[in-house]
């Protein structure tokens, strides 16, 4: 098996950094494009650490992040210093090759190095570029700082979830990353079936925090057709009761139930004795007397077990799951989501399956993510023609390397 | 002259009708495709039961969410089930279709031989959990999405609205459209049914911490409304005239920080150089942050935050979201025209220069396209 050739033949230079940027070139990887991420030794991915010292350096701390190992996997890593000419030089060589640029600098970071899309573009008339930072390359936010909390921050979102006493509630450690990846490898997808049905390139631009909206697009309409924004209920609905988290047997223990139909009512009333609630307006009047009701059912089940015997019934129920439990999940192993693969200084890691399919098999994953590097001297001699002895020499000047350097 | 759509000349249908496969429908129709909602007769898709509603328009036409997701598209009422001929030849040329579970490429192949019959459904068509009831939170609770968020002492909050669809039909779009290209760079062809499962587009969230489990072996602790490791200060503060969003995750964006609400006695602490280490005296730390960004304005405090080259942002109400300056200057918002009402929606959240997406758009009227279509 190996991951499948639908995008070969494409090549991909992946100057993003953190999550989202690199999370929009893993899906164009895991379809079969060849994605060369580009770092500096000493501007390396954030990701890999952000707190980098000498220590960290010799522990090989670049190569540990979980996280970035799981974005960057399927794809090439090469090494280039693009503040120096040469770096520069061999950026602009490699795009003159491939078919897509993908960067997630702040605003002014590639002008200042000379390789924003008005240069690239010349390089390559052809070339698909896109551009997404937190808020988009234009408007007063440009040039903001921001991380996928502060997206989701700035998207207005957190004044939707929560109780109506709770401040704005945030979701997600970083919301606004994983969302961003998913809408790059969108944009660049259309694009790229644009470019081949009309030979034309183009530049991309991607606002994160807009990328946010319509996962709130419910209470963003309420709030435009209504004047108002709808009711913050916590875990409750306005149409639907039962609706909720409720707790079950063990240490911070819980399912999500969520009945939508009388008939699922009626078969969740019948298994649990839950009596003397009737229709779903009587629930949705009574919902606190309904809730302590169906937690006084659930604390005495085990959650996982209750999640079987209520769908089994064609009631919509989950538990709650850690982290931890993931890796174990029956229906996530059965579907073999998870592809355990070794990788220097890491050991094995689990790798989550692309969440498209065809046919019961998932995607293979051809390889882990690169080291810091790693195809630095594939990539210069196959690709760009040099000579072994042209790239001692970028590597002897400090220009392509193996291992991160502090900034001095 | 108006710019072709960048995915003009594809032909969508959505034979499916829920929240994912409308908004894996929008992204194509607002780029150009022909998408065509293929809907039952009697009261169309179940999107037009969906809130919020549009005050002053009638059933089936209401729905706002309905007519966000079917902006530049058509509408067909016709009883797939009864009239497979029918459905056939409306897909004639198909790229796509977007399907709940009901169809296979063998109901379509001989009209549209490239076809990709896309089919979105909230656990996938096999293995365990295949046949089970969704929902946005039921789903993002097995998806460890839950867990961390809310209050220490529980429940853990579900996030409000359609998100989990919204993201599963974000996915389907990708690996739909991933499909399509690889058709026209010829590198496959022939009919193929492509499966989305929206449990696993929103593990996008959380497989990080599923790595993470697995290699501590270690639940993770909630640890309450909005606190969330191993970042800290990560947040929404009260200040004098609103709501301020924070980040503070390097050593100099600390330092900053403590500049900027005049907390210099933290800001060298050496304990304090890690995220984690500050979250840990999270009980020392929170009380002088609330206090001191409570009095000040949180546009000051963006302002200067982000002078300082930290990542702060205001956090705007639903109220206060269309009149954002970002957003205004990026017409982040266009109207929507259904049944004779105006209203503002958020536009695609990509920009291509060449081939801009369509900005907000017409909704079709259930039904509204069966003589041209049907004919």
């Amino acid at each position: 098996m190996s991951r499948p050739g639908l995008l070969a033949g494409l090549r991909v230079v992946d100057l993003s950094m953190g999550w989202a940027g690199p999370l929009a070139a893993r899906h164009l990887a895991d379809m079969g494009a060849d994605v060369i991420k580009v770092e500096g030794c000493v501007r390396f991915d954030w990701w890999r650490g952000w707190e980098a010292t000498q220590e960290w350096i010799d522990d090989h701390g670049a190569e540990k992040n979980p996280a970035f190992n799981m974005v960057n996997r399927n794809k090439r890593d090469l090494t280039l210093d693009l503040s120096s000419p040469a770096g520069s030089d061999l950026l602009k060589r490699l795009v003159a090759i491939s078919d897509v640029v993908v960067e997630n600098y702040s605003a002014g970071v590639l002008p200042k190095l000379g390789l924003d899309y008005d240069v690239l573009s010349k390089v390559n008339p052809s070339l698909v570029m896109i551009s997404m930072p937190a808020f988009g390359t234009s408007g007063p936010w440009s040039s903001y700082r921001a991380y996928g909390s502060t997206v989701e921050q700035a998207s207005g979102l957190p004044h939707l979830s929560g109780e109506a006493d709770y401040p704005p509630t945030m979701v997600h450690v970083a919301l606004g990353d994983s969302v961003g990846g998913l809408n790059g490898a969108a944009a660049l997808l259309t694009a790229l079936y644009n470019k081949h049905r009309t030979g034309q390139g183009q530049y991309l631009d991607l606002s994160q925090s807009e990328g946010l909206f319509p996962l709130g697009a419910e209470g963003i309409l309420a709030q435009a057709v209504n004047g108002e924004p709808p009711e913050r209920l916590g875990n409750r609905s306005t149409r639907h009761a039962p609706h909720g988290v409720y707790p079950c047997v063990g240490e911070d223990e819980w399912i999500a139930i969520c009945i939508r139909s009388e008939d699922e009512w009626k078969a969740f009333a019948a298994f649990a004795e839950v009596d003397g609630f009737g229709h779903v307006d009587d629930r949705l009047g009574r919902v606190e007397e309904l809730d302590r009701a169906v937690a006084d059912f659930t604390s005495g089940q085990v959650a996982e077990v209750l999640m079987l015997e209520l769908q089994q019934r064609g009631i919509a129920a989950g538990h709650v799951s850690s982290g931890l439990e993931l890796g174990t999940d029956p229906h996530l192993v059965a579907r073999g989501f998870w592809k355990l693969m070794e990788r220097d200084h890491v050991g094995v890691l689990p790798h989550p399956a692309p969440p498209y399919r065809v046919g019961e098999e998932p995607f293979d994953i051809d390889r882990p993510a690169p080291t810091l590097g790693q195809h630095s001297r594939e990539v210069l001699t196959e690709l760009l023609g040099l000579t072994d002895a042209e790239v001692d020499d970028l590597e002897h000047r400090g220009i392509v390397g193996t291992k991160p350097r502090l900034d001095s | 002259m108006e710019q072709e759509g960048a995915l003009t000349g594809l032909k969508v249908l959505d034979v499916a009708g829920t929240i994912a496969s409308g908004y894996c429908g929008k992204l194509f129709a607002d780029h150009g495709a022909d998408v065509v909602n293929v809907e039952p007769p009697d009261g169309g898709f179940p999107t037009r039961r969906e809130p919020p509603f549009i005050p002053g328009v009638a059933a089936p036409e209401s729905s706002a969410l309905h007519a966000y997701l079917s902006t530049n598209k058509h509408s067909v009422a016709l009883a797939v089930e009864s009239e497979p001929e029918r459905l056939a030849a409306l897909a004639e040329g198909c790229a796509v279709v977007l399907d709940a579970g009901r169809f296979d490429c063998g109901d379509f192949s001989t009209a549209a031989p490239d076809v990709v019959v896309s089919t979105i459904t909230w656990f996938g068509r096999h293995g365990p959990y295949a046949g089970f009831n969704g929902s946005g939170s039921v789903c993002w609770s097995l998806v460890g999405m839950v867990r961390n968020v809310g209050p220490e002492e529980g429940p853990p909050l579900v996030p409000a609205g359609c998100g989990a669809e919204i993201v599963g039909g974000l996915t389907a779009y990708i690996g739909t459209l991933g499909q399509v290209v690889a058709r026209r760079m010829g590198n496959t062809g022939g009919p193929v049914r492509l499966d989305t499962s929206i449990h696993e587009a929103n593990l996008c969230f959380t497989e990080v911490g599923g790595v993470g489990g697995y290699r501590s072996g270690r639940r993770g602790k909630r640890l309450g409304i909005n606190r969330f490791a191993p970042t800290y200060p990560l947040g929404v503060y009260a200040c004098a005239d609103g709501w301020l969003g924070v980040t503070a995750l390097t050593p100099r964006q600390w330092k900053n920080f403590c500049l900027l609400l005049a907390m210099d006695p933290y800001a060298d602490e050496p304990a304090y150089q890690t995220a984690i280490g500050r979250l840990m005296d999270y009980d020392t730390l929170e009380p002088i942050i609330r206090q001191r960004a409570l009095k000040r304005s949180a546009a000051e405090l963006v302002d200067r935050g982000q002078a300082l080259r930290i990542p702060l942002a205001p956090v705007p109400t639903m109220e206060e979201l269309f009149g954002v300056d970002q957003y205004v200057a990026r017409g982040a918002f266009a109207e929507i025209q259904c049944d004779g009402v105006a209203f503002q929606a958020p536009v695609t959240p990509f920009r291509l220069f060449a081939n801009p997406a369509a900005r907000g758009g017409r909704v079709a009227k259930l039904g509204e396209s069966n003589a041209e279509r049907l004919a």
